[in-house]
């Protein structure tokens, strides 16, 4: 088959296909934009109230919320409750991925006796309701007297976390076994195996872990709101939910502001997954 | 049975003093055995548990069975039981008694073992041997430990909890400090005897199913499209891209939720964009828009949800083996094709589970509607609105209603029902059962 | 869109309730438990209140966010700090959530010692016996707060009624409207009985006239606008004619009165006042959108409660600043013509449209906060003197003063005058109706809101789909509310 003939065939339809593409891409980026967008809005708006707004655009600009946001900490303390924040997502992220990578991993490489009735098990509760158990949560924590403690919520998201491990399972059930074998023939431990071969070659998964461990504490509203009492130790989300109603603009200002980290992990994080897709190809 | 009795009898009189020994005190066995590490463990475990249920573990276990015996009055200074942490720090004494069980069984075993060794001529394993184990052959148990505790404590202790809430009558007038009692299979019977209940149970259900079936293949399908756009050789900058969707990831659930209500509500700027272009505005959400609310629900839940099926998806692409499309085409098969051959069997196996979580996760949805449309009980629904799923039900019933032993009993029923038909799909699924396919 | 988070809150809160816990055994206080035998005696506190201060105790009191935010409560704690320095004892801001629900934290040790709230949630933690019964019959506000406040915060247990808080503050729905964007003839036009205070804000019939024209003239602006949604705010057009929510005055939950007497012409009255506003009526965004809109001259009145009147000051005075006016004459003008008065009287006979009714006073439906202690505190007599303290002439004032909210004294809401004299009438004639203290109250609001948004949808729909033509319509959609809410409380029970 001649090359040339082949690829010029190709731009022609090539071109309407890269047309077509960015059209949708254009859409879905608007799609995901346009709240967004409001939300952002509403926070560079001069008035406090939600409703100055002409149309879509609100009436003035100033950075007047985002001000008020960080200094105006008396009653509302942002500062302190996005450290929180931060503290209870980074530990929960890394606490939580240590885990379940580690469970799924497990579960997808090794045989034993409980295997199956524990993957049933995991599939099983995750059908309950869980604002059911809640209430049974919080008496527990005050019987370990965690109420009031940061690490109390960390220790609840990472013990949670391994029930979703599933989707890792999925990942690991991917990468060839062959591998492991060659490796354990060398006299590697499967401790070896692991930290040495495969999760290397994990990377992509570790990251989509980390990421959801990370922004599921980050936006979470009812434990915080259940197991924190006092105000200096609030999160974000449960901060935002006592503002005052006539602090829209604030509101939205803490909003938007919360989102920040997140996007910037994903740039940070975006490196890492490209990375693990090019692992992935060499692999394959 | 009888075999069994014998059986039991003969192996009880093979074992050796020592092994005997270790039935009564735990670890003292391998401790006569020269295992004195581990002997030592095991010493340490039957002490701690047995001082734990001295001073508080057979007190909990006798609580679970009464519930409480002294109603607390603070006007009066009587402290009084409380029923429900009772119950709660009961059922963590059954965990407590069951996990000792087992470790018992394990020593008793484990001191057997030693004895067949020492009877065969061979070595009594060292301690530092046998923890080396636990990162070679035995290397699951040394990393499920802390997630079996922690499912444990946090997940089956209050789903326990619950379930057993449904057989006693807490709820309504009967909170604490009221003593809290078992009422056997009372809740149940009401449910089946009251007839307001079934039409709204099958209503609700009906459309609890419907949701959760489309919404899941929305998500899906358009998270798993919006990746494979992004994948393509001709799109540039992707980061940038992918960006959009992950904005929608990065703001928090509830905030995005109310954002929506409020866009759609008949101040809401969509509405303004309607009347200013001369339009009547539409009640998107209210109280008549029935359809067009469960519509505007399965939009946002999408929204919320493709972000991440698009992130997940990107991965598992990248564990594509790119040479069997080089074959493929080489064979002709045009992008459709290996969309329907290669693609999607692959992707579909290692995202099976995830298809089941988001399932149930959508089954269980609670936030969608009661943020988008709260706070409405319709004509032919009790205590519920057209859009409302189970949890939203039970949750009105449970929380807003205080009716909690009766939210306990429906969720029970819904969650055997649920759980039933997603183990029996998971059970079936390819990733379940030919989980080498790929490997 | 903010309600919704309140009422999330609220849920939250509720399902705190649930998981309530009595008293455990290491914090129920030894010391109550000493003097239990000699309790029956007394008619009403707890003999806890033996009048001997607890020395070197730090009490934590949880205040409302706006007393926090405007500087009061500071002034509060550090007056009540100098006074009690030499017993060592110290108040400070229980640094918590404001609405937090004692009956689920207290228990453990994580509640307050001293708390600000509603009647209704108040007496919830009576039920429970979560908050101790006061010894108000001794304290110095005593004489100075009406029965009908006192009322509010009473519970009867075996035969004894206690009284379980100090009501410091009335809150009932308040017109708001700006005195600039009446007409211009209004002084000859709109002002019949020539009293100098403009009809339509006066009564209903001529509010509902003035809406219509104002709308006629430019279609972007309305008259009156309100969400029919809000249940405290529709409630008391129904109450008006006869309508109510517990029987035996608001204590008895197995009469629902939301039907009763004539209240369909309340109903009716509400219909009517939709037809002259705009959809966002049906849901709750005139509630977030009130203040501005008021402000940008949309509307010319709206119905809120008095803790929000700075807020439409506040956006008043950004209004005229963007219109060209310097920061103390916005200021100057926003005062003068932001108006919050009591609510216009509604005509006997239920139409809007007839204008020779004779006029009655609108029923509002209100509430009372106050102060309550803590049945899990160390310290109570220096809880109660706390409270003493908080609820004195000179506190309560000072309040009134900075806060701008009607007092439930007698002699503070005199000095104070204006609104907060009006609103002590109001809850002392019976034209507040207080929200009920018993604990089925939080299972009428979904059905009422329900029934209001319909009704407030039903001005909109087409005319062959319209639900609620006349009166005895509307006199079932009530009764329908009734037993929906019967329903709620006892089918279950």
């Amino acid at each position: 088959m001649s090359k040339k003939t082949a690829k010029r065939h190709m731009t022609a339809g090539k071109i309407i296909d890269t047309g077509v593409t960015y059209a949708l891409l254009l859409l879905v980026a608007f799609v995901f934009f346009f709240p967004c967008l409001w939300l952002i809005l509403a926070s560079f708006s001069k008035s406090g109230s939600i409703y100055s707004f002409d149309g879509f655009f609100p009436q003035e600009y100033s950075l007047a919320s985002f001000q008020k946001l960080f200094t105006d900490t008396a009653l509302y303390n942002y500062p302190r409750w996005f450290l929180n924040t931060l503290f209870v997502a980074s530990g929960s992220c890394i606490l939580g991925t240590f885990l379940v990578i580690l469970t799924a991993y497990t579960m997808s490489r090794f045989e034993f006796k409980m295997r199956k009735p524990m993957m049933k098990t995991t599939m099983v509760l995750g059908m309950f309701p869980s604002f059911m158990g809640m209430i049974a949560v919080y008496l527990l924590m005050t019987q370990f007297n965690l109420i009031n403690h940061l690490w109390g919520l960390i220790l609840i998201y990472s013990a949670g976390a391994p029930m979703g491990y599933l989707t890792q399972k999925g990942f690991f059930d991917t990468i060839p076994k062959a591998i492991d074998e060659a490796a354990r023939m060398d006299g590697a431990t499967n401790f070896q195996v692991f930290t040495k071969i495969n999760l290397p070659l994990s990377k992509p998964i570790i990251v989509y872990t980390a990421l959801s461990s990370f922004t599921w504490p980050w936006s979470d509203f009812i434990l915080p709101k259940l197991l924190l009492k006092e105000k200096n130790l609030y999160t974000v989300a449960v901060g935002l939910m006592s503002l005052d109603e006539t602090e829209f603009a604030r509101f939205a200002a803490g909003s938007v502001f919360i989102a920040v980290p997140i996007v910037i992990l994903y740039f940070f994080l975006v490196k890492d997954m490209v990375n693990g897709m090019a692992a992935g190809a060499v692999k394959g | 049975m009888r075999q069994k009795i014998k059986s039991a009898a003969t192996w009880f009189s093979d074992c050796s003093s020592k092994v005997k020994l270790s039935m009564l005190i735990m670890g003292s066995g391998q401790f006569g055995y020269g295992a004195k590490g581990k002997g030592l463990l095991y010493f340490l475990v039957e002490v701690t548990v047995i001082y734990y249920f001295i001073t508080r573990g057979f007190g909990d276990i006798a609580g679970f069975f009464t519930l409480g015996t002294t109603k607390g009055d603070a006007w009066l200074g009587v402290a009084g039981d409380n029923s429900v942490i009772m119950l709660l720090m009961g059922i963590f004494a059954w965990i407590v008694l069951v996990a000792f069980l087992v470790i018992y069984v394990g020593n008793v075993k484990d001191a057997y073992a030693m004895q067949k060794r020492v009877e065969q001529g061979k070595q009594i394993l060292t301690f530092r041997e046998e923890l080396s184990e636990f990162l070679d052959k035995k290397f699951y148990v040394t990393v499920l430990v802390l997630p079996v505790i922690g499912v444990f404590v946090f997940n089956i202790l209050p789903i326990i909890f619950m379930i057993l809430i449904a057989f006693t009558n807490y709820g309504g007038d009967i909170v604490p400090p009221e003593l809290v009692d078992w009422v056997g299979f009372e809740n149940f019977s009401r449910l089946l005897t009251l007839t307001r209940f079934a039409p709204t149970f099958f209503r609700i259900l009906g459309w609890n199913i419907l949701w959760a079936v489309v919404s899941t293949a929305l998500n899906y399908f358009v998270g798993l499209g919006l990746a494979l756009l992004l994948d393509k050789e001709c799109v540039k900058g992707k980061a940038i891209w992918r960006a959009f969707p992950v904005l929608a990831y990065a703001i928090p659930g509830f905030i995005t939720l109310l954002a929506f209500k409020f866009m759609f509500s008949y101040g809401g700027p969509i509405n303004q964009m309607i009347t200013d272009g001369g339009g009547t505005a539409i009640g998107f959400l209210d109280l008549d828009a029935k359809w067009m609310a469960r519509f505007i629900g399965l939009l946002v839940n999408c929204w919320i949800s493709t972000p991440s099926i698009m992130l997940l998806a990107t991965g598992i692409l990248s564990n594509r083996d790119t040479s069997l499309y080089e074959a493929a085409r080489i064979d002709g098969a045009g992008r459709w094709k290996q969309f329907q051959k290669l693609t999607l069997p692959f992707v579909l196996f290692s995202t099976m589970p995830v298809l089941i979580g988001q399932f149930i996760g959508n089954f269980n949805n609670f936030g969608i509607f009661y943020f988008l449309r709260g706070g409405l009980y319709m004509d032919g629904y009790f205590l519920a609105s057209d859009t409302d799923l189970l949890i939203n039900w039970l949750y009105n019933l449970s929380i807003d209603n205080n009716y909690y032993c009766i939210g306990a009993a429906i969720s029970l029923i819904i969650f055997l029902i649920t759980s039933a038909i997603s183990l029996i799909v998971y059970i079936k699924s390819p990733s379940y059962r030919e989980e080498d396919t790929f490997q | 869109m903010r309600r919704r988070i309140a009422v999330l809150l609220m849920v939250v809160l509720a399902m705190q309730t649930v998981a309530a816990c009595g008293s455990e055994k290491e914090t129920a206080g030894g010391e109550a438990g000493k003097e239990s035998a000699s309790a029956q005696t007394q008619s009403s506190g707890s003999s806890v209140f033996t009048g001997e201060l607890e020395q070197n105790v730090t009490i934590r009191v949880l205040e409302n966010d706006t007393a926090i935010s405007k500087g009061y409560f500071d002034e509060l704690i550090t007056a009540f700090n100098e006074e009690y320095a030499e017993y060592g004892i110290t108040a400070v801001d229980a640094n918590m959530d404001q609405y937090l629900d004692l009956a689920n934290d207290g228990p453990y040790g994580y509640g307050p010692d001293v708390l600000y709230q509603a009647n209704d949630i108040i007496m919830q933690y009576a039920t429970g016996k979560h908050i101790y019964p006061l010894p108000v019959e001794q304290m110095e506000c005593y004489s100075q707060i009406p029965q009908t406040a006192w009322a509010a915060y009473q519970t009867v247990v075996d035969g004894t009624t206690y009284t379980c808080g100090v009501p410091v503050n009335v809150q009932a729905p308040m017109l708001f409207y700006r005195t600039d964007l009446l007409p211009e003839d209004w002084e000859s036009e709109w002002d019949d009985n020539e009293n100098q205070i403009p009809d339509m804000v006066e009564n209903w019939t001529d509010m509902y006239e003035y809406s219509i024209s104002r709308h006629a003239e430019d279609s972007s602006r309305y008259g009156y606008m309100k969400s029919l949604y809000d249940v405290y705010f529709s409630s008391g057009f129904l109450f008006t004619y006869g309508g109510y929510v517990f029987g035996d005055n608001n204590t008895n939950p197995e009469d629902i009165g939301f039907a009763a007497g004539e209240a369909e012409k309340g109903a009716q009255v509400l219909l009517q006042l939709a037809g002259v506003m705009n959809e966002e009526c049906i849901d709750d965004t005139i509630t977030t959108n009130a203040y501005s809109k008021l402000a940008d001259g949309t509307y010319f009145a709206t119905m809120s409660t008095p803790d929000v009147y700075s807020t439409f000051l506040g956006e008043l005075q950004l209004a005229y600043e963007s219109e060209g006016m310097s920061a103390t004459e916005a200021e100057a003008a926003a005062k003068e013509n932001l108006v919050m008065t009591t609510l216009p009287k509604l005509p006997e006979s239920g139409d809007l449209t007839d204008e020779n009714a004779e006029c009655v006073d609108t029923k509002a439906m209100g509430g009372v906060n106050g102060y309550a202690v803590s049945a899990y505190t160390k310290a109570p007599n220096a809880c109660l003197a706390f409270v003493e303290f908080a609820t004195s002439y000179e506190m309560v004032a000072k309040r009134s003063e900075m806060l701008g909210i009607a007092p439930a004294r007698e002699d503070a809401a005199e000095a104070a005058g204006g609104i907060a004299q009006m609103l002590y009438a109001n809850l002392e004639n019976g034209t507040t109706v207080l929200m009920p203290s018993v604990q089925e109250v939080s299972q009428i609001w979904t059905p009422a809101q329900t029934f209001f948004t319909d009704l407030a949808k039903d001005a909109f729909r087409e005319e062959d789909e319209k639900k609620y033509t006349d009166l005895p319509s509307l006199k079932e959609g009530l009764e329908q509310v009734d037993t929906q809410i019967y329903d709620a409380i006892f089918t279950l029970k």
